[in-house]
């Protein structure tokens, strides 16, 4: 490991893109740098950077340990991971909502003057892919519910009859009514940070800080 | 999976020792023990097991190893030492004159899910300075966690200072309400400065303060951030932490470690444990600290003893993570042929001289004892008497 570059970790994807114009915006080197391409390590040994590109739900585990000094992630994610992490900017792209939603029948069912008591809710089955961010809102509730773990299109769920609910990440909305799903209670929303890793910002405070300032600023300008 | 039964497994978060990476532990546990005692340590040990009544107040419940003794009452594996420590001086050394030094070498057990870079069981080297308040304590215990650090031969280290009492102040000066305290710890702790200032801003706290909060806590370096913060402190006792803090660098300074410190003041370690100064050591290329420690003048006190104390602790496994490999030390002599009387007795007579002597206790020929030797990185064969030839 060419331990004088300093490495950050991006995301795969449109998340990953976004994070390239931001970090092209605040002056790093993204010349060539791409995060839908097969190459997944990007050095530019002259100005000193490293980067490298992870599955979005990785990219706390390569901070955390310090494989990566700084990473680019979605809220959402750092929500289901709970790393030790450093998180020090909001950089406000990638918005999304965290949603509990059901087929817009069982939504009508759940319905008392006109607002959904989640309560009826209680000793069902939810899908997601965030299983820990469900858990802990339901438990919040004083509710409990049975969490189902899917890796992916999670809105079928509901549709087969494997969950009567989901929670997942909804950015427009789209995918849900095609579904016919309706969001019933909002858990939170989230947008990309950036992370640190603890030692690595305090070690590499010198590198890191005018870095995280620029890019602070990036973001706070509209960028 | 069909389990193999051919493969013995271990428990999740536990680990082999194996003779190469034992001696280099023991090397480096010997070097520190030596480093403890020339600054005036005894060392003391304290048991693996108490009652989980005793070890609750200092420890997450969820993280105990729990028992169950015949006699039906619960028990826990130690989280840290420190607190049995705590216990032991309380009730044993508590008419010793005051300070009290002890060091110790020992695992301890947490139950963890996920944070990286820590086993379930962990082997820590620590110090305890136990009866005494002020600088004076605070320094001498960063200098030798610095020191012992240095002993250690990490090439590139830094320790890294913070104070809770100011953290403390700043929040209670903020009128953040005292319920609400632990959330923002742990939020300044992440440096989720984002959501800090979120926070604030829905309680309604004053837009000023909250600026304050946010300038201290991104103040890091030498003595200049010291002055940096007083400007920002507004209460006698925050700025009596800040003089201490400066008592502190001048101390390090006259011992020549004031550049392998800085302060920052976002270093908040254990929420709820620690009351004052408190410290972080932090090995480039590892991801997690070696080392942690600061002052906790309530513990001792849990005890019926209600006197100050200051310590830390190093990460003996991070610390081997980060050391350079050692050469495995190698026997000197194995001696073959002769009666076994005869090998035990020249044995014993090399081994006098301080060579490490291997003897032959299966009647080996020659060349088995070449072979062996070859595999075990052996210095040299002495063979007395006659020894009979392979055919």
């Amino acid at each position: 490991m060419p331990s004088n570059l300093l490495t950050i970790a991006l995301p795969k994807g449109k998340l990953g893109a976004e994070a390239v114009a931001l970090l092209g915006q605040a002056g790093l080197p993204t010349e060539g740098l791409e995060t839908d391409s097969r190459q997944l390590l990007f050095d530019y040994p002259q100005e000193g950077y490293r980067y490298i590109i992870c599955r979005p739900t990785d990219i706390p585990v390569y901070v955390d340990h310090g494989a990566a000094a700084l990473g680019v992630v979605g809220k959402d994610t750092i929500e289901e991971a709970e790393p030790d992490v450093f998180e020090l900017v909001d950089l406000k792209f990638g918005f999304c909502r965290f949603v509990v939603a059901l087929p817009e029948a069982e939504a009508q069912a759940i319905m008392v003057d006109g607002k959904p008591d989640l309560r009826k809710l209680n000793h069902k089955r939810v899908a997601s892919k965030f299983p820990r961010v469900a858990e802990k809102y339901f438990t919040s509730l004083g509710m409990q519910v049975e969490v189902i773990k899917l890796h992916g299109n999670i809105e079928l769920a509901p549709r087969v009859g494997l969950a009567e609910m989901i929670v997942d990440i909804v950015s427009t909305g789209r995918t849900l009514k095609e579904n016919q799903l309706v969001a019933v209670s909002d858990i939170f929303s989230a947008t990309a940070r950036l992370i640190a890793n603890r030692v690595a910002y305090r070690m590499e405070y010198h590198r890191l800080e005018p870095l995280i300032q620029r890019l602070k600023q990036v973001v706070g300008n509209g960028g | 999976m069909v389990p193999n039964p051919a493969v013995w497994q271990i428990p999740t978060g536990v680990r082999d020792v194996l003779p190469k990476e034992a001696q280099r532990r023991r090397c480096l546990e010997e070097s520190l023990c030596g480093l403890f005692a020339s600054w005036g340590y005894r060392e003391i040990i304290p048991p693996s097991l108490e009652y989980y009544e005793q070890l609750k107040s200092s420890s997450a419940e969820e993280q105990l190893y729990k028992l169950i003794d015949p006699s039906g009452r619960i028990l826990a594996l130690r989280p840290d030492l420190t607190t049995p420590i705590a216990r032991m001086v309380a009730t044993h050394l508590s008419n010793d004159p005051l300070p009290i030094r002890l060091y110790y070498f020992g695992n301890a057990f947490r139950y963890e899910v996920t944070q990286a870079g820590r086993q379930r069981e962990f082997h820590q080297a620590g110090v305890e300075l136990i009866g005494a308040a002020g600088t004076g304590a605070d320094a001498e215990a960063i200098a030798l966690a610095v020191e012992a650090i240095t002993l250690a031969g990490v090439a590139d280290f830094q320790v890294g200072i913070g104070q809770v009492a100011l953290t403390h102040g700043l929040l209670e000066n903020a009128g953040v309400p005292q319920h609400l305290v632990k959330e923002f710890k742990w939020l300044m702790a992440r440096k989720d400065y984002v959501a800090l200032e979120n926070r604030m801003s829905q309680l309604g706290l004053p837009r000023e303060r909250t600026q304050e909060i946010l300038e201290i806590l991104s103040l890091r370096g030498g003595l200049e951030v010291l002055l940096e913060a007083r400007a920002l402190v507004r209460t006698p006792a925050m700025l009596r932490a800040i003089e201490d803090l400066e008592a502190v660098y001048q101390a390090l300074e006259a011992l020549g470690l004031a550049k392998a410190v800085f302060f920052d003041f976002s270093i908040l370690r254990d929420l709820d444990y620690y009351t004052g100064i408190v410290f972080e050591g932090y090995a480039a290329g590892l991801g997690y600290p070696i080392c942690g420690g600061g002052r906790y003048d309530r513990l001792l006190g849990k005890f019926g003893l209600d006197v100050p104390a200051v310590g830390f602790a190093l990460g003996v496994d991070r610390l081997m993570q980060v050391l350079p490999s050692m050469d495995e030390e190698k026997i000197d002599v194995l001696i073959i042929g002769g009666s076994l009387p005869e090998r035990l007795v020249e044995a014993n007579r090399l081994r006098q001289q301080g060579l490490a002597v291997e003897v032959d206790i299966l009647e080996l020929s020659r060349e088995e004892a070449m072979r062996y030797m070859t595999g075990k990185q052996i210095g040299q064969l002495i063979e007395l008497g006659e020894v009979g030839e392979d055919a």
